[in-house]
């Protein structure tokens, strides 16, 4: 807080600002190639069955149609973890699965085609619910998968990822409770990411053995990765990405719409995109997880949590992209938000046949609390417990330990968070607020108030490798080489202003490099919150690898050593001496270049934090609630950009975060197994007109992290909301609610007005 | 979209012998707002061969007012409805029905002829082909309504029989309540329909050939409030999920006369005459307004899912009662 | 990206439905070629389904993207709901995702490219107060946003931050950049008065 930094916490235009407002930047679908074809998916009207027969000969037929293809003539590409899903199968799971596909020379004509392939099924029964999925007679969506049970583990994560909490002895811990709660509680409601943009790619060949990909999505390496493994390791991989209309994780894997590309190029030998359509992305790429605890907890009057057990049964729809290893992140901070010595917590990875559930912001530590925190809170309801005083007693401190997602034991060695707790609860007015459990905050008329909390962290601030390359040029000007995509947070900019400040370079001389495999080094990208310590890190340390280079190649022109030099504007001198200086061309050369490295590698002991406080309005005679304040409190260790932070922060609404306990649901016809929300009037959204007060308390703690000492928060905005939100609504109403989201026909229900509604 | 041939029309006549010549097969557009969703979506079995734009009809967008009340040509947009000084004035059920339409873009395209006219907008009904083809059901003429075994939450509560889909349109509602009339065209002459009667339980009154021309007002009571409650979980964009609409003659705190619809429980908005005769005569109090909401929901019969519509209907209609004309 | 080399676009010539307009007597005129000014600059277009023709069932946001080339103006739903599209005709804010182009002959249409100072490239102050108050994330939802704040601000020079919301209501932004949005727009006003 007391260092002065030129550009860091400052605000500062974005860098594609005006790319941004003129409507210039080029996203997938704004690029526009010679000889560019549309691809389009037929998608499958059952939620389960083998296609007997396509014929595919009137669609081929169509003018202006260049390829149709089946599973008979696709190669076998798998995604999936582990890799289980064929690119088009011999068989469906779920209503919208690929059956075949298309590419033509206009979007109606490849639409077209679609309406022109007749496909003969045999329908299979289909199961939607995790239970269900589980029993011995239930239908099988994979041979290789008994009883709907994804295996263990995620290579990418390592060899042993944490796949359920297990420690001390929870027998003991329940015997010395002195209360114990025990319930079912769910988060089933399946939301929807729903990036602006949809997901979409573009692919084109440079002979059979080097394949392009331009993907929608965070960062071109993993996009680079995943094609290539999913291939085979055989082809050569150029992965390329530019703005993101938004991802939230989900564009983390964008696997199947790249490899439709990938393929309807290869036949056809034209690049071809294939990028959703607003229904496709609604109801066939990524919801989160589906989320259910049969749970119990034990608790001491005191708020000591002595033994958490559980099962924890994981919809994750017809295929897992990444769902083990949102497991086991998951499990890792359920940890550092209930200190807890015995815990028996064991999850299980179901498929069933509806879409997928995929990565989204939360990244299963959202899906876990929302259910797993009512059973916690019912407990602190018996004795009385206030749950702010709870979270800040219960939530990691300094020299705390907790199992990561790789199986080992990390301390945490960060900054302590009760200070950004207090503040929080101060700024909310917390303890004037709170009347104690199932007790309004005000009542008025038919309108009741209530108040309530949710905590989460992330022990991902320094997960994955990152690595950056910055080049000095003798104009005095520095390029960064990273492949990471903006796609919202600003972590671009973020990175130019990290670098201008240890080479003291004006903003404006400083670029980034587009986003390109070619030319960039490995870069896990920005996934989680790992965007400010992690990919930072890189950055600067390849500044400063530049900087030493650049010192060192100068010395002999001011004739100092190069650990006595310094620069600035683009100029070098002696410490002590900034009058008598020299431009960067005079010290290194008109005719060289500069070029540092920074690498960083994986610390998983620095979790952020996020503790989030909610008001809600209830009228309790039409159930309708309405979102008053919303108040969100961390410590960020230093901010770079106050309002790319603050922006961060507001998303705690959208991208299925706190706004998926209130309207936000993704809506199955079991009867059909279709999505009815398969529009932007049925999926509900927040508007403008209807904001809640929003205030974030940010302080600036320094942290050990990197030489700017902050940590990313991004990634966990929408997680500690929801929970928050049914505590605040079953406080308002005076009876518990058991499940999301929280509409009027669940409010009614609760208040015994009708029947039917929340059930238990 | 497929194809389809597009004509747009100069007259009436010319709109109404245009959708002759296409036997059927031709679909009016006004602002477009609903039509070419149900075109992009594909929803019906049965792709239109032509869309007729209706909007190269000169001098439909008129909102007059005259002896016998308001008149407003079906091509007048949403956006001007709810700016117009004298609905604002005399026509305020109106006036708020068309302000809390979809959002402002909409409204700034959509016609009111179209409004009245649009299509259902139940999500069984709605599913987009593209994903796994549209879903037929007895309003596409084909198979079981899919609504009533499934999530019905949105469905009627009310009168329904086979469809349980609702009328989506708001100012549907707000026109019932001050028993307006619409006017139609088609090649055998002019008809006018109350805007209660339009709405069947399969669709709407308009026959093949006709176009709807004219919506007409009486005017109401100079001192009649007027309100439009409209119960949705947002308050943009979306559809009513429950909405009522009341022209209310108080003298001294007496109702004396008074007209209330009912949206979102039916397949038309409905007049709620049993809560019109509880207030009657009544002086407007809380127990006024809690018998007159009990009456309007006396032949409610809820699907699975949607019970607590009868509750949101019962609670607007007291509210109805018992606000002030806002604004 | 690499570029494709040579590919020759050849999209097979079906017969294009022209569309028709019936005139007062009766008679049928069949349209070859539609016109639109867009941001001030002339199009004639021919109607057809090869590239830079118009088909009867383009929407505006498909010519104005993929025809014109001018892709600021964003689709996200395509069917009415999210506000993406938006583009401003005769001063008013509307979508073009739901308007046929064959419809908006000889019309007036102002989208996102057409704000800012052809020449000298300034920023409109709508704009401007975008990047002043970083009022985006993804920057998806940006365009049409500027374009409906543009009308507001045409029609109403001093609105208040409820006829601000009000006005955008229609458009998503799902990163919820909605509270910088706010500020930038009532700085603009502000800065107005
Ligand atoms: C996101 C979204 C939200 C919406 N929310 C609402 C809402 O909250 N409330 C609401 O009421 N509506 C809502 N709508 C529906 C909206 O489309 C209508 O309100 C609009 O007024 C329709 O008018 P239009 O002129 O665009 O109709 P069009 O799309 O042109 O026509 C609709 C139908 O009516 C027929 N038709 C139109 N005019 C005539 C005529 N003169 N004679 C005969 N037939 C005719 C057409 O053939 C077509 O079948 C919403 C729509 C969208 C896309
Ligand atoms: S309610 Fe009507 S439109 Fe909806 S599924 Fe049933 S029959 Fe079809
Ligand atoms: S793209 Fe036009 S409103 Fe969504
Ligand atoms: S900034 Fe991403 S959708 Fe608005």
């Amino acid at each position: 807080m007391a260092k002065k930094y030129r550009f860091i916490g400052k605000p500062a235009p974005r860098k594609d600002a005006v790319e941004i407002v003129t409507g210039h930047a080029k996203f997938v679908g704004d690029i526009k190639q010679h000889g560019l074809l549309w691809g389009k998916v037929l998608r499958s009207p059952h939620p389960h069955a083998n296609i007997k027969n396509i014929d595919t000969s009137k669609a081929a037929r169509l003018p202006g149609v260049r390829a149709v293809l089946t599973h008979h003539d696709v190669p076998k590409w798998k995604a999936g973890v582990p890799p289980h899903l064929p690119m088009l199968d011999s068989k469906v799971r779920f209503v919208g699965d690929a059956v075949a596909l298309v590419a033509a020379e206009t979007e109606e004509i490849a639409a077209e085609a679609c309406n022109l392939i007749d496909v003969e099924y045999e329908q299979l029964p289909a199961v939607y619910d995790v239970e269900e999925a589980i029993k011995p007679d239930a239908p099988q969506l994979y041979e290789q998968f008994p009883g709907n049970i994804l295996p263990r583990g995620l290579p990418f994560f390592g060899p042993e990822l944490l796949q359920e909490v297990i420690m001390g002895d929870v027998d003991q811990g329940f015997q010395e409770a002195e209360i114990i709660s025990e319930g079912t509680y769910a988060f089933e409601n399946i939301p929807n990411p729903l990036p602006y943009e949809p997901p979409g790619a573009i692919a084109s060949w440079d002979g059979p053995d080097t394949l392009n990909v331009w993907v929608s999505g965070q960062g071109a390496y993993l996009d680079r990765l995943s094609v290539y493994y999913t291939l085979g390791r055989k082809i050569k991989v150029n992965a390329y990405g530019g703005p993101c209309g938004g991802s939230y994780g989900s564009k983390g894997m964008s696997l199947p719409v790249v490899l439709y590309s990938a393929i309807l190029a290869r036949v056809t030998g034209r690049p071809v995109r294939v990028c959703l359509s607003k229904e496709e992305h609604l109801n066939t790429f990524a919801l989160r997880l589906g989320s259910r605890i049969h749970g119990r907890v034990g608790m001491k009057k005191d708020g000591t949590i002595t033994a958490i057990s559980g099962d924890w049964l994981i919809n994750t729809g017809y295929y897992s992209s990444a769902t083990q290893g949102m497991v086991a992140v998951g499990c890792g901070e359920v940890q550092l938000a209930l200190r807890c010595n015995n815990w028996d917590l064991r999850p299980k990875v179901i498929c069933t046949n509806r879409c997928a559930s995929g990565i989204v912001r939360g990244f299963g530590g959202q899906e876990l609390k929302c259910a797993l925190l009512p059973i916690v809170t019912e407990a602190m309801e018996k004795l009385d417990i206030d749950p702010f005083e709870f979270f800040k007693k219960n939530y990691i401190r300094p020299g705390d330990g907790y199992y990561w997602r790789d199986s080992n034991w990390y301390v945490y060695r960060g900054a302590e968070y009760s200070k950004a707790m207090d503040k929080g609860a101060e700024a909310f007015r917390w303890s004037k607020k709170w009347r104690g459990w199932l007790k309004p905050t005000s009542v008025d008329g038919s309108k009741r108030r209530g108040v309530g909390v949710g905590v989460h962290g992330n022990g991902d601030t320094g997960e994955d490798t990152s690595e950056a390359y910055v080049r000095l040029d003798p104009d005095g000007t520095a390029t960064i080489y990273s492949s990471i995509c903006e796609h919202g947070t600003g972590q671009r900019s973020c990175l130019c202003k990290m670098v201008a400040e240890v080479l003291q370079l004006p903003l404006e001389h400083i670029n980034i490099t587009d986003s390109d495999t070619r030319i960039s080094p490995y870069e896990f990208g920005p996934a989680g919150s790992r965007g400010t310590y992690a990919i930072g890190s890189a950055a600067i340390a390849a500044a400063e690898d530049a900087k030493q280079k650049l010192f060192a190649l100068s010395a002999h022109a001011l004739n100092a050593k190069p650990e006595d030099l310094e620069t600035e504007d683009g100029m070098l001198f002696i410490r002590g001496n900034p009058e008598n200086r020299i431009q960067w061309r005079r010290g290194m050369g008109v005719d060289s270049t500069v070029l540092g490295f920074g690498r960083f590698e994986a610390d998983f002991t620095l979790p952020n934090f996020m503790m989030t406080f909610v008001e809600v309005e209830v009228d309790t005679e039409t159930g309708k609630v309405d979102l008053l304040r919303v108040v969100s409190a961390t410590d960020v260790g230093q901010i770079i950009d106050p309002y790319m932070l603050e922006n961060q922060l507001n998303g705690c609404l959208g991208s299925a975060g706190i706004d998926s306990a209130l309207i936000e649901e993704s809506v199955l016809d079991t009867n059909t197994g279709r999505l009815l929300t398969a529009n932007m009037v049925d999926y509900k959204w927040r508007t403008f007109a209807e904001l809640p007060e929003m205030q974030n308390v940010i302080l600036e703690t320094p942290f050990p992290s990197h030489r700017f000492g902050a940590i990313g928060i991004g990634e966990i905005a929408t997680a500690p909301g929801p929970s928050a939100v049914l505590m605040a609504v079953s406080n308002a109403i005076g009876t518990r609610l058991h499940s999301y989201p929280i509409t009027p026909d669940k409010v009614l229900a609760a208040l015994g007005k009708i029947r039917g509604g929340d059930e238990k | 979209m497929k194809s389809f041939q597009h004509v747009s029309v100069p007259t009436i006549e010319g709109a109404i012998s245009t959708l002759k010549d296409y036997k059927g097969k031709a679909k009016v557009i006004a602002g477009g707002t609903d039509i070419l969703s149900v075109l992009k979506d594909r929803i019906l079995p049965e792709y239109p061969q032509a869309l007729i734009n209706i909007k190269t009809l000169s001098g439909l967008d008129y909102i007059r007012e005259d002896k016998d009340g308001l008149k407003i040509g079906a091509l007048a947009r949403l956006s001007t409805i709810a700016d117009n000084p004298v609905v604002n004035n005399k026509y305020r059920a109106l006036a708020k029905a068309a302000k809390t339409v979809a959002n402002p873009q909409i409204r700034n395209m959509g016609t009111i002829g179209g409004n009245l006219a649009q299509d259902t907008r139940c999500w069984y009904y709605r599913y987009p082909h593209q994903l796994g083809g549209r879903i037929m059901c007895l309003r596409k003429g084909n198979g079981p309504c899919a609504a009533v075994k499934g999530d019905n939450r949105y469905h009627a509560i009310m009168e329904a029989k086979k469809c349980f889909a609702v009328c989506p349109s708001d100012t549907a509602v707000a026109l019932v309540a001050l028993e307006a009339t619409v006017k139609i065209r088609g090649p055998q002459g002019e008809r006018t329909v109350l805007v209660s009667a339009f709405y069947q339980p399969l669709g709407n009154d308009l026959k093949d050939n006709e176009i709807l021309t004219e919506i007409q007002v009486p005017e109401p009571p100079a001192s009649a409030r007027q309100e439009y409650i409209k119960f949705a979980l947002r308050k943009p964009v979306d559809f009513g999920i429950v909405s009522v609409a009341a022209v209310i003659k108080v003298t001294d705190g007496v109702c004396h006369e008074s007209s209330i619809a009912l949206g979102g429980v039916a397949s038309a908005p409905l007049r709620a005459t049993a809560a019109e005769q509880a207030a009657k005569g009544k002086v407007i109090n809380e127990t006024t307004a809690n018998s007159a909401a009990e009456a309007s929901v006396a032949g409610a019969r809820p699907l699975s899912k949607n019970s607590y519509k009868v509750e949101i209907v019962k609670t607007l209609v007291k509210r109805v009662l018992l606000s002030g004309d806002s604004e | 990206m690499p570029q494709n080399k040579g590919v020759e676009n050849d999209i097979p010539r079906i017969k294009a439905t022209l569309p028709k307009i019936i005139t007062e007597s009766g008679s049928v005129i069949e349209k070859e070629f539609i016109e639109l000014t867009v941001n001030g600059e002339a199009y004639e277009l021919r109607i057809g389904n090869r590239h830079g023709e118009v088909d009867p069932v383009h929407t505006l946001a498909h010519t104005l993207r993929e025809t014109l080339n001018l892709t600021g103006t964003k689709i996200g739903c395509d069917n009415g709901a999210c506000g993406a599209c938006t583009v401003i005709i005769d001063g008013k804010a509307v979508l073009s995702c739901l308007m046929l182009t064959v419809e908006c002959d000889g019309k007036s249409i102002t989208t996102i490219e057409g704000l800012a100072d052809p020449i000298t490239g300034a920023l409109d102050p709508i704009q401007q107060s975008f990047v002043d108050h970083t009022a985006f994330q993804c920057g998806y939802c940006t365009p049409g946003i500027i374009m409906s704040t543009k009308a507001l601000l045409h029609k109403n020079q001093s609105p208040t931050e409820q006829e601000v919301k009000e006005s955008l209501s229609g458009h998503y932004c799902r990163c919820i950049s909605h509270y910088h949005v706010i500020e930038a727009v009532m700085d603009v006003v502000e800065r107005g008065r």
